[in-house]
């Protein structure tokens, strides 16, 4: 047996660290328009709810599971809330808190159908995937509050503006909260019992079973968490988009997940990290954002993000195959 | 019922068979009695082929990655793929009729190779190679029609028209007998033919077949390759009835096309198939869909029912498993 | 020696089909090292799992610290102090040592668990012990032998006062068993009861105080270690039972052709360096205790696993031994080896498939003219089978699942006889058959043989070994330690071998 290697340069998540800087660096050398603050803002601006929904998605992962409903989910919450605003007078906070509350229940429906009910978790996030996304086509593109609007407030939870019109000042401030959010959900996957029963889980299950975990109850719980950031996303998926469209988001959930993978989540289950997530979701926001300066259609980031998700995972799971000898 | 399991006819069809095509006349019926003249009969059991026809193909073709225990959702995607880059090649580049139907066939092989070589030979989760090359086609797709949709020539066309042919000949249903044919054609593969036979006991034990002394990665390799052919083939009936397809979309047909397969009694666990539960399966999902339609509903609907139907499939499925055990 | 800790006292314990505990008695003092010996199957490991409360007993009595106690879970025994270190170690390698031994009782601190306070009642728990192992290491880094130390840390936190090990050193290299018996000196210096099950004669010798030895789900007798000699003890565990008509000279022709030979084949820590020969007609008993190797053997001369270095040599059609390369079941099947797995249901057959299609599996490019399976003939090949075979089934097309285990044997035996395969290798071919079958297997064994079929028999039963062999291998701990012909076969000689009794 080896000695244990605890170098900060073999830890995968310091990799993928150089390579957002490194991409930073190729695309600004490579494109003028790329180095503006501007980008930044609309990198930044379109990487939290794709974020939110890794950070989510990550804790089914690390269990070897996996939550394909995040996407439609997001779209069909974030088209509710709409709706209530717009046809019914409903305050943008109680719309937000309706938005989290409707990840809560798909979330805990995932879980029942996963942990109690046994079945395969593609399978099943797949239907609630189908069911989220027929929801959201009952209702009509309703746009949330525009920043000037009444309840426009509520961008400034993403991106505080100040001053108006072309010279207003705009930061970024939603990047501090999700800081503070990897932080905090980094600190529950690895010091709270939670945390340690979702690894638990997707390292050796039976073995979690024996010592007398109610797995069942915590299998469910990670899907509730992972619909609970799904909720938190849609919030900031409808600060963003103009006009949420009904029957879309399919697809968003490729980022996201692949995300997590680049961030170093095992494809078997049993590791994963939060900061990895986190690192992950802005080489996929860099592509996205990035390729478009350098003269590729957008349209190539998603066969780009398809062919990440491979590589990612190859990568662990020839890492596992070295390891086992 | 044990005695009406017992009755030489009820056995040789199948008791779930007899149920489903049940159900099927039930479900035609109560449409007809509930919408009256809204549901004209020969119309409808028209355009419920014509849906059959390419959702068919989808279905046949997925019942062998999951008779060996996978799953293929990116079969929509990639069925649109193919549509799109043949099509493209014949509007843009001037490729004749019956050579961009072949490339059209020829895309969907190249998909099932890519699919099945990472999930047998490198060991990828079929989930996880799923949600890749369904991005991956998508992605494709948009980048070489640079995002425009492909209208493949009508009937009326003098030169390429005759293509519908496939669909439809004054009148005669071509469709239905091609489908049936095919359907003949995968029953005789998966049962009567050395790789069906591998394929569906690979699915029930994998590790006995392989101390048999049998190439179980190539089998397993092989189903995907069928099923992405298939979607192929199903490419070319979706043209050939709705003409036009855009980029970007595909995903809801992944669905349909796994509910046909479940509800027709193909286990999702693998080693249990049934082509003949496939078909009538298929009918169910299509009549569903049209029936939905004449209700005035729209595709959300059909999807959350879809989705619930998947469900509760599954978990019959799984449970009966269970009890038996 | 203290006073008695644990009483077990005519413990009856029955399973549809086996009387699989016949009123045993057993008892732990404070402070000795218990040894609990028996050859496989004869009911330690039930007798621990009914006093650890994973099986209920039928009758009898269990007394604990002087009150009578019965157990329903393994966690109600825990509480009480009566922990068992399993053989199968049940530990979450992506967790930490520390996080493994509080797993399912973190000490909190608020919302947060209280990490340095479980890596420093680690620590403690270790310096107790004198391992040095680092609490913060992921469990999947540490060897084997150092996941048995953070085992048995875990059944000390638990405050044990009866500690069982289930054969611990089955994995361990010779160091760590070392420090294993320092441990567990240690623990008997501090009063606690230890069960010490184990095949190995010498450790008995060197680390237990009595030994109770088991036979067939009864009660033999107790004796003091250091008072009884090997023999003693070896005596006690085979009994004096008469075997039903062992074989007393070989049957195979003396100038019979080799056609096998395997040289110095290592796969793994569990088969190490083994060479032997195997000749035409011959059958070829492996005999052994569990873990000794065996299907290890097997399983990598078959192909089924990697393997590290070695020869293998196959007699072809010709005659002629040739050195061949096998990487894979399809290279062995190719020669004409057939396997036949211990656990059929996972291994052997295709449980939810007919017996034509199992019959079938390894040969299917005979029965495909042109593109189609040729149902006919695949239905008379198996048919003829069943017939020859004697195998109890409606049709042909019934479900494996729906035989019994004889019967699913015989249907994989026709596999590979469709195969023409020439060297079989049946890995405890009787197991879970019941008697009347398990003769039918024998004769069918046999008769193959009798028709120039070379078959290495792997076993555990001794009564098998000396009933069906012409030569007997012994393993031990992943080498040979035996190679003897049947006509010097004793089941003591065996059994000296088996646990590694080379004076």
């Amino acid at each position: 047996m080896t000695k244990k290697r605890k170098s900060v340069l073999s830890d995968q998540r310091f990799i993928v660290l150089l390579v957002v800087i490194a991409l930073t660096a190729i695309f600004s050398v490579m494109s003028k328009e790329f180095r503006q603050y501007n980008t930044l803002l609309s990198l930044l601006d379109f990487s939290y709810y794709d974020l939110l929904m890794a950070i989510g998605v990550t804790f089914p992962l690390i269990t070897a599971g996996v939550d394909l409903s995040i996407g439609t989910g997001m779209v069909c919450y974030a088209l509710i809330g709409g709706s209530l605003i717009r046809n019914y007078g409903c305050p943008v906070i109680i719309a937000m808190l309706v938005c989290v509350l409707l990840g809560v229940v798909i979330g805990t429906l995932n879980g029942v159908l996963i942990g109690v009910m046994n079945l395969p978790p593609f399978l099943a996030t797949l239907c609630s995937c189908m069911i989220t996304r027929g929801i959201g086509s009952l209702f009509s593109a309703t746009p949330w509050p525009g920043l000037t609007q009444e309840g426009g407030w509520f961008h400034s939870i993403y991106k505080l503006t100040i001053g108006s019109g072309r010279s207003a000042d705009r930061y970024p401030i939603g990047f501090l909260w999700m800081v503070l959010l990897v932080l905090l959900m980094e600190f529950v996957l690895n010091h709270t019992k939670f945390g340690r029963y979702t690894i638990a889980i997707g390292s050796n299950k039976e073995a979690a079973a024996l010592s007398g975990i109610n797995v069942k109850f915590y299998h469910v719980m990670v899907y509730v968490v992972c619909g609970l950031f799904v909720g938190l996303a849609a919030t900031a998926y409808a600060a963003v988009t103009p006009t949420v469209q009904p029957g879309t988001g399919a697809g968003l959930e490729m980022d996201a997940i692949g995300g997590v993978f680049v961030g170093g989540v095992a494809a078997s289950g049993g590791y994963g990290s939060v900061l990895g997530t986190f690192v992950g979701i802005y080489v996929i926001m860099l592509l996205k954002t990035g390729l478009p300066y350098i003269g590729l259609q957008a349209n190539w980031q998603q066969i780009i993000t398809g062919i990440v998700l491979i590589v990612a995972v190859l990568i662990d799971i020839l890492k596992e195959k070295k390891g086992a000898h | 019922m044990e005695k009406l399991k017992q009755n030489p006819i009820v056995k040789k069809l199948g008791l779930n068979r007899i149920l489903l095509v049940g159900i099927l006349i039930v479900m035609f019926v109560v449409f007809r009695a509930v919408l009256g003249s809204k549901f004209p009969i020969v119309d409808s059991i028209k355009s419920t082929l014509n849906y059959v026809y390419f959702l068919g193909f989808l279905s046949l073709g997925v019942t062998f990655v999951i008779a060996t225990g996978g799953i293929d959702f990116s079969i929509g995607p990639v069925m649109f793929c193919c549509a799109l880059i043949s099509g493209y090649c014949m509007t843009s580049y001037g490729v004749p009729c019956a050579l961009a139907m072949v490339i059209c066939i020829l895309v969907g092989l190249c998909f099932g190779v890519f699919n099945g070589w990472l999930v047998s030979y490198m060991s990828v989760p079929p989930f996880i190679v799923s949600m890749a090359s369904m991005n991956i086609a998508k992605g494709l797709a948009s980048v070489f029609t640079k995002t425009q949709s492909v209208s493949w020539p009508l009937g009326s066309d003098p030169e390429n028209g005759w293509f519908r042919n496939i669909v439809s000949y004054n009148g005669f249903p071509t469709g239905l007998v091609i489908f049936l044919l095919f359907a003949v054609l995968c029953g005789i593969i998966l049962y009567r033919t050395k790789p069906g036979r591998y394929i569906l006991c690979l699915g029930s034990n994998s590790e006995a077949v392989r101390l048999s002394g049998v190439n179980t990665k190539k089998w397993r390799m092989l189903s995907y390759i069928i099923c992405g052919t298939m979607a192929g083939i199903a490419a070319l009936f979706f043209v050939a009835t709705y003409t036009t397809v855009q980029p970007g979309y595909g995903d809801q047909y992944n669905n349909e096309a796994i509910a046909g397969c479940v509800m027709g009694g193909t286990s999702m666990v693998g080693g249990l198939a049934s082509i003949g539960g496939t078909v009538i399966g298929v009918c169910i999902i299509s009549l569903l869909q049209q029936g939905i339609m004449a209700f005035g509903l729209g595709k959300g609907q059909q999807m959350i029912i879809t989705g619930i139907i998947v469900i509760v499939a599954v978990y019959a499925d799984v449970s009966a498993r269970r009890r038996k055990n | 020696m203290g006073e008695v800790i644990l009483t077990m006292k005519d413990i009856d314990k029955s399973f549809p089909g086996v009387h699989a505990l016949d009123h045993v008695n057993f008892e732990v003092k404070r402070g000795e090292v218990h040894a609990l010996m028996g050859e496989n199957g004869a009911g330690k490991s039930t007798l621990m799992k009914v006093l650890t409360g994973i099986y209920q007993k039928d009758s009898g009595s269990i007394t604990y610290k002087g009150k009578e106690v019965e157990f329903h879970n393994t966690r109600e025994a825990q509480d009480a102090g009566v922990v068992i270190v399993h053989q199968e170690l049940n530990m979450v390698g992506d967790l930490t040592v520390a996080q493994n031994i509080f797993i399912g009782r973190e000490p909190k601190k608020g919302f947060r668990i209280d990490d340095k306070k479980m890596i420093e009642d680690s620590r403690k728990l270790f310096r107790e012990l004198n391992i040095e192992i680092d609490p913060r290491e992921k469990m999947h880094n540490l060897t084997v032998g150092k996941q048995q130390m953070c085992e048995i840390a875990k059944a000390i936190s638990h405050k044990a006062e009866v500690i069982i090990f289930d054969e611990p050193s089955a994995a361990l290299t010779e160091k760590e068993i070392a420090d294993l018996f320092v441990i567990i000196r240690d623990l008997r210096e501090k009063g606690l009861g230890i069960v010490y099950i184990s095949h190995r004669m010498d450790e008995i010798k060197v680390i237990t105080d009595r030994v109770t030895v088991m036979r067939d789900g009864g009660y033999v007798g107790t004796l003091i270690t250091a008072e009884s000699s090997k023999e003693d003890i070896i005596n006690m565990m085979v009994g004096r039972v008469i075997y039903e008509d062992p074989k007393q000279h070989s049957m195979v022709a003396p100038d019979a052709p080799v056609v096998l030979k395997v040289e110095h084949l290592n796969a793994g820590k569990m088969v190490q360096d083994v060479s032997f020969e195997l000749r035409k007609g011959e059958i070829l008993g492996f005999s052994g205790l569990m873990g000794a190797g065996r299907t290890e053997t097997a399983r990598a001369l078959f192909g089924a696993d990697p393997k590290q270095s070695g020869k293998i040599s196959i007699m072809g059609k010709d005659g002629q031994l040739r050195e061949v390369t096998i990487n894979s079941p399809q290279d062995a099947v190719k020669y004409g080896i057939g396997y036949l797995s211990e656990d059929r249901r996972r291994y052997g057959c295709v449980v939810q498939k007919s017996c034509i299609e199992n019959t079938t599996l390894a040969t299917m490019e005979q029965y495909t003219s042109g593109l189609l399976i040729n149902s006919a003939k695949e239905k008379e090949v198996t048919e003829k089978y069943i017939k020859e075979l004697a195998t109890k089934t409606p049709s042909a097309d019934q479900l494996v699942v729906n035989l019994s285990g004889g019967n699913q044997q015989k249907v994989v035996i026709a596999k590979w006889l469709t195969r023409d395969s020439d060297i079989l290798i049946f890995d405890e071919p009787t197991r879970g058959i019941d008697v009347g079958a398990k003769n039918e297997i024998y004769k069918l064994m046999n008769k193959l043989a009798a028709e120039g079929k070379s078959i290495i028999m792997i076993s555990s039963e001794m009564t098998e070994v000396l009933r069906m062999s012409d030569r007997i291998i012994i393993m031990c701990e992943g080498k040979v330690t035996g190679n003897i012909d049947i006509s010097e076969a004793t089941q003591e000689n065996i059994m000296n071998k088996a646990t590694r009794n080379i004076d």
